[in-house]
């Protein structure tokens, strides 16, 4: 098909032609079109199969508001065609059509399903028998899917970013109300963003002729420092916070005041096969033709109930369009418009409107008649033949971003609309949003939001404001009467067999509303949710106003009445990618994770730390700690400085033993506890001096204990300061029964038990490292935590490893400290523990004069017996139970396994488990449940590995 | 001192290092020792890197700038160290005092400053600790600075909403940090060290992004905390 | 939800920047009856309307603080230090 002439304000370059293909086939379009006009003007009306019926769909809106242009472009599903700039080289495909665009199985759901196919048949028919629910699903996802997302990640080969931007004026569209909103706010000096949806700014100015207007507007707003963000679109309102989707990019627009200058939208009709190629919105007939040069059809007919389908039929003659006929279903009004269109030669049918359509697959044939009040045909209907039929049903203010923020909307009979009003503060609306459609209203409206917007923020003085109150007055004096748009007829839904679609995105028709009122869904929000009208991807734009007016009909009730459903985000269909943004991962590394890895450590998540958790032998490095020396990485434990006067009196407070009496150069193991007396988190104190502790956690618990301990003392208000340090000390564990050789190999402090003994903490160089020396034994063996700065961290464990002390991973650790019976927080407890379940009763010290966290509550439990108690067990026949195991009394589940290995020294199953306190002592026999496997186990209440500790303080 | 054993202590042969240390090896980074600390002169193309700064963004490792955390009662503070007002940071002689409340403060010193400045502050009455070690430090310079931090937080960094000297902690790349603009189109990020690798990851993708890359101390004009060799 | 707290430090920032601390109730001066322990420790009044609630500004300068929400509109009538709150 060839293009319309040459014009201004085209956007296509014919000197830049660009070859692409469509299923296959090559194809042509110029530089400037969208995938959409190239396609139709090569002839290519159809471009996908709806949704459910799998009906033929093509051009509607043309500019990327409905679902029925959505294509696959280079493996990406969900591509608006009538949006997308056209690319050389690139492969289109249609969607939701198998095995072709053409020959769709799936189309015999439309002739012969509908009657099978009732909204909420998958609800009923579905049902049973339920084992065969994933099969149905599979099929149902198959047949009822829009496009296919390749399966990896890595075939999207999709990055998107995240950008912030906090300005003064947030405007939402560049029609002209928008451009007129963000030009005036940055001309009194406010830093403004505005987001379009279209290719550039404009509006509706670009295709009626007004695009020099369009592209000034824009230019002065570029010059006047506005950024402009073009085919971008505000997906929602968030508490002021805008989400704006452009590409790749989703930007968090941050704004002082907001302007919402989002147009109204043109609806469709609705009449029997009003969803056929070539039936399309009169603003779609004419963006074909102004924009792109493409002529809608050989022959095209109009069919409106307002003054806009008249202008656009005399735009689109004007354009070199052959109209053949304009049906007007007002009987008067706008007569000079008439008279022009009839001057064109151009027939106008005054009270009639479009009843029916039909053709092959495409629009042949167009019935207009006069209709009563049901949408029943009156007289002599008149049969045009044409290929394109325009409708024009009005136009609905695309008011969404205004209600998520808070304002309501109303219905105006005369003007045939929901009107948004009762704006929040910091909101305005803008245009035709807000009733102000002809472009000389929307211009002053945007003027005066922009203006109020900026004035609000304390830009400009005394002439700006009386200029503002000027225009408000004029705007008021121009609104006074809305143009008239009469309201389309309900279609009659008794005795047809061809469907008129009320939502062409879910393929919901007339009838399947009238059907669910019937079925008792009578309030909107419940009819949307039965039938899904207004759920697809254009979010309700073509087929909100149409649903609630079938509603109204079936229910008798007014529109107001009836109401809209409520608006909420996204207003635009979002790849689920770009909603994500940057991929943020934050992962905290120790000082020597590039040595784990240069060893060969299995790297895993613990917390929010990336840790080694072992380096390929697990059992191998655990027994080398216990037969040699092992060396850990354990930065990971949270670590305090708690100091000044009353830093002893802090913690005697939040911890249920005694820190106040720890001599400088001792450590203390204390548990912390919630008020309600369950423990939280746990560690060692050690003093460092009169008025320093040194405090560690656990490694997932450094932040919330850090917090836990600045919330008491916020109240408390205490002589003590707080710091977290554990980011900056790097730890490491040097144990095994030649550890303590190894250590006096590198340091000059007497390493000797009588100089150094258990539960010290000492002072000094290691490797030449400035260090704090713990000695502490979580795994069992002699061994001395190492702290020091994390930038020298690796030269001492450089120095500690050639010596010959074997790296160990965290899994090791977990065998060696189960062998000790020593407890993981949050692994061997729960929100439910205790110290008295979790046999730590001995850290709870209620003799202790002080008040503390979880006292009250630790009282009233110490005299009761706990309701389980953690013991260690045995499993005599080798089994290790997965951990989460149920512990099984006479088929009744009475605890759990909390932890559980093999000890390669013991040779042994070994575990820890919550058991009935009956069975809390030595010898008693446990039956443990694992996954239909049933695991005898004994209790052993003492450490499986020197339950003296004669080890650890040797 | 008691709590020495966070102060990081480096030498010619045994050089403290930075939470960058091993992605910028990773980047072909050019080190040289200064004041006990691994720097990085260049990525061995010191032209292309003052470029990046003039043009776009370029990003460095400050990480051994000392950070000292002052906690005090506000009078004390005042006393010991000056009044400042919430939000806003001071140059003094080469250090940065940040305010970041009332009875907390952060200083930033060069690194062979670090030790006199905390014991002065010690007889002051001033609690002083050495974050020089928790808090990695990275400038980010050049015309697209504002828009590569707007890739990776929320803080608002126009210039009326954070002047010169401006002074943030917040959420930066989705983790605690704290934000200083030392000039125009200069900031300095401070953030926990653990996050080096992943710092470092996030604020590369952001600047090459917009056209930046990373750049070695001899690209940057050189202010006061340059430690030279 | 994404509204903005304003840290008596820091100044304005994003909800996610701050910890929530829940509704301040007042620790008992001494050892309770039982019954009033239980409902300082488990029961809150979970107020529809204007709520004083203990923050944390945990991305920025880490200070706990005192505000006012109302918690049908996430509407901060005002945020304090805990020393300074009206």
């Amino acid at each position: 098909m060839s293009r319309l002439p040459q014009r201004e304000g085209q956007r296509i370059d014919r000197s830049r032609p660009l070859g692409f293909s469509f299923d296959g086939k090559p194809r042509q379009g110029f530089a400037g079109d969208t995938i959409a006009s190239a396609l139709y003007a090569d002839g290519q009306r159809v471009f996908s199969r709806s949704f459910k019926y799998h009906r033929k769909r093509g051009e509607i809106c043309g500019c990327g508001q409905c679902a029925n242009s959505l294509v696959t472009v280079d493996g990406a599903p969900g591509v608006r065609a009538c949006a997308e700039p056209l690319a050389d080289g690139m492969a289109v495909e249609h969607q939701n059509a198998w095995p072709s665009l053409e020959f769709d199985l799936m189309a015999a759901t439309d002739r012969f399903g509908s009657r099978l196919t009732p909204p909420g048949f998958y609800y009923k028919t579905f049902i049973k028998p339920r084992r065969l629910w994933p099969y149905y699903e599979r099929v149902l996802r198959r047949a009822a899917g829009l496009g296919r997302l390749p399966r990896r990640q890595a075939e999207r080969g999709w990055e998107t970013e995240y950008r912030r931007r906090h300005c003064d004026v947030a405007v939402i569209g560049g029609g002209v109300a928008g451009l007129a909103a963000a030009l005036r706010a940055a001309e009194l000096g406010a830093d403004v963003v505005l987001c379009d949806e279209d290719i550039e700014p404009g509006g509706l100015l670009l295709a009626e002729g007004a695009h020099e207007q369009a592209r000034d507007l824009a230019a002065r707003c570029e010059e006047a420092g506005v950024e402009i963000l073009s085919r971008a679109s505000a997906l929602g309102y968030f508490d002021g916070l805008v989400a704006i989707w452009q590409g790749d990019t989703l930007h968090q627009v941050r704004a002082d005041r907001h302007v919402a200058a989002t147009g109204a939208i043109e609806q469709p009709l609705i009449f029997p096969g009003n969803d056929l190629p070539g039936v399309m919105l009169s603003g779609g007939a004419l963006r074909l033709a102004a924009l792109y040069a493409v002529s809608p059809g050989e022959s095209v007919v109009v069919s409106t109930c307002e003054r806009r389908g008249l202008e656009n039929a005399l735009l689109l003659h004007n354009l070199g369009v052959s109209v053949a006929a304009v049906a007007d279903l007002r009987r008067e009004g706008d007569e000079e418009l008439c008279d022009s269109l009839r001057a064109a030669g151009i027939e106008v049918l005054r009270g009639t409107t479009a009843v029916g359509a039909s053709g092959r697959g495409q629009l042949a044939k167009v019935t207009l008649a006069a209709v009563d009040a049901r949408g029943r045909a009156q007289g002599h209907p008149r049969e045009i033949v044409c290929d394109c039929l325009a409708v024009c049903g009005g136009a609905a203010p695309a008011s969404s971003l205004l209600l998520q923020a808070g304002a309501r909307a109303g219905y105006e009979p005369g003007a045939n609309r929901f009107l948004p009003g009762e704006f929040p503060p910091g909101v305005n609306g803008a245009g035709a949003v807000i009733g102000n459609e002809d472009p000389a209203s929307a211009l002053l409206s945007g003027s005066l939001a922009g203006a109020e917007s900026a004035l609000a923020l304390g830009f400009g003085g005394a002439e700006d404001r009386a200029r503002a109150e000027d225009e408000r007055g004029r705007l008021e004096a121009a609104t006074a009467s809305p143009s008239p748009c009469l309201a389309p007829p309900a279609l009659a839904t008794d005795g047809r067999s061809e469907k008129a679609f009320v939502d062409l995105d879910e393929d919901v028709t007339a009838k399947d509303v009238a059907y669910a009122a019937a079925e008792g869904y009578d309030s909107i929000e419940l009819s949307k949710r039965y039938t899904t009208a207004t759920m697809g991807p254009s979010q309700g734009r073509f087929s909100q106003l149409a649903a609630v007016r079938a509603l109204a009909e079936d229910t008798g009730l007014t529109l107001g009445e009836v109401g809209l459903t409520t608006a909420r985000p996204p207003w635009t269909p979002v790849p689920l990618g770009a909603l994500a943004g940057r991929p943020f991962e934050p992962a905290k590394r120790s000082a020597l994770h590039g040595r784990h890895r240069e060893a060969g450590a299995v790297v895993k998540w613990a917390g929010d730390w990336r840790r080694a958790y072992d380096y390929g032998d697990p059992a191998a490095e655990a027994l080398a700690v216990q037969d040699d020396a092992g060396l850990i990485d354990v930065s990971t434990l949270g670590k305090l400085i708690v100091r000044g006067p009353e830093a002893g009196e802090l913690l005697d407070r939040l911890y249920p033993n005694r820190m106040s009496t720890l001599k400088p150069g001792r450590i203390r193991y204390g548990i912390l506890t919630s008020e309600a007396g369950r423990i939280t988190d746990d560690g060692t104190v050690c003093r460092l001096d009169e008025e320093t502790f040194y405090v560690t956690t656990t490694s997932s618990g450094a932040a919330a204990v850090e917090q836990w301990f600045s919330w008491w003392q916020a109240d408390w208000r205490l002589d003590a300061s707080i710091t977290d340090v554990t980011q900056g000390v790097a730890a490491m564990n040097l144990a095994g029964p030649r550890a303590r050789q190894i250590l006096a190999e590198l340091t000059e402090l007497d390493c000797s038990n009588e100089a150094f003994p258990y539960l010290d903490g000492q002072h000094g160089e290691v490797a030449g490292v400035p260090c704090l020396l713990l000695r502490i034994g979580f795994v069992g063996e002699v061994g001395y935590e190492l702290h020091c700065p994390a930038p020298n961290a690796r030269a001492l464990w450089d120095a500690i490893a050639a010596r010959g002390a074997r790296p160990f991973g965290l899994e090791p650790q977990r065998i060696l400290r189960l062998q000790k019976h020593h407890i993981l927080v949050g692994q061997d407890t729960d929100s439910e523990s205790t110290p008295y379940g979790a046999a730590l009763g001995w850290a709870v010290k209620l003799d202790k004069e002080q008040d503390f966290i979880g006292r009250w509550a630790l009282e009233a439990k110490a005299e009761s017996e706990p309701p389980t108690a953690l013991v260690g067990f045995v499993c005599p026949g080798g089994e290790v139970p997965s951990e989460g195991a149920a512990v099984v009394e006479a088929g009744v589940v009475t605890g759990q396994v909390t932890s559980s290995r093999r000890s390669p020294k013991l040779g042994q199953s070994i575990g820890l488990a919550m058991v009935p306190p009956a069975a809390a002592r030595d010898g008693a026999r446990i039956v443990i449940s694992d996954r239909g496997q049933r695991i005898e186990a004994t209790v052993q209440t003492a450490p499986f590995y020197d339950p003296e500790g004669e080890v650890l303080r040797s | 001192m008691s709590t020495a054993f966070i102060s990081p202590l480096g030498s010619a042969e045994a050089p403290a290092r930075g939470p960058f240390a091993d992605a910028a090896a990773a980047a072909g980074a050019v080190t040289e020792v200064r004041d006990g600390w691994e720097v990085v002169t260049s990525f061995g193309d010191a032209a292309a890197e003052r470029a990046a700064c003039a043009s776009s963004v370029g990003f460095a490792d400050f990480s051994f700038l000392a950070k000292l955390e002052l906690q005090a009662p506000a009078a004390t503070l005042e006393s010991a160290a000056g009044a400042l007002e919430l939000g806003s940071a001071e140059r003094r002689e080469g250090a940065w005092l940040c305010p970041v409340a009332p009875e907390l403060r952060l200083e930033l010193h060069p690194p062979a400053a670090a030790a006199a400045r905390r014991e002065q502050l010690e007889a002051a009455g001033v609690r002083t600790c050495d974050l020089t070690a928790s808090l990695g430090a990275i400038s980010v310079c050049g015309p697209r600075a504002t828009e590569t931090i707007a890739r990776f937080s929320a803080i608002d960094t126009r210039p009326k909403s954070l002047p010169v000297s401006g002074f943030r902690p917040g959420s930066i790349a989705r983790t605690p940090a704290y934000l200083l603009r030392e000039d125009e189109e200069r900031f300095l990020i401070l953030f926990g060290a653990a996050y080096g690798a992943y710092f470092w990851e996030t604020v590369a993708t952001a600047a090459a992004g917009l056209g930046g890359r990373p750049v070695g101390l001899d690209a940057l004009a050189a202010p006061s905390e340059v430690p030279h060799a | 939800m994404s509204f903005v707290l304003t840290c008596p430090n820091c100044g304005t920032r994003e909800v996610t920047d701050f910890g929530f601390g829940g509704e301040v109730s007042a620790r008992p001066a001494s050892k309770p009856p039982q019954r009033e322990l239980n409902r300082y420790i488990y029961f809150r009044r979970n107020v529809a309307g204007p709520q004083r609630e203990w923050w944390v500004h945990r991305s920025g300068c880490r200070q706990w603080f005192l505000a006012e929400r109302d918690t049908r509109t996430n509407e901060v009538l005002w945020t304090a230090r805990p020393e300074e709150a009206p």
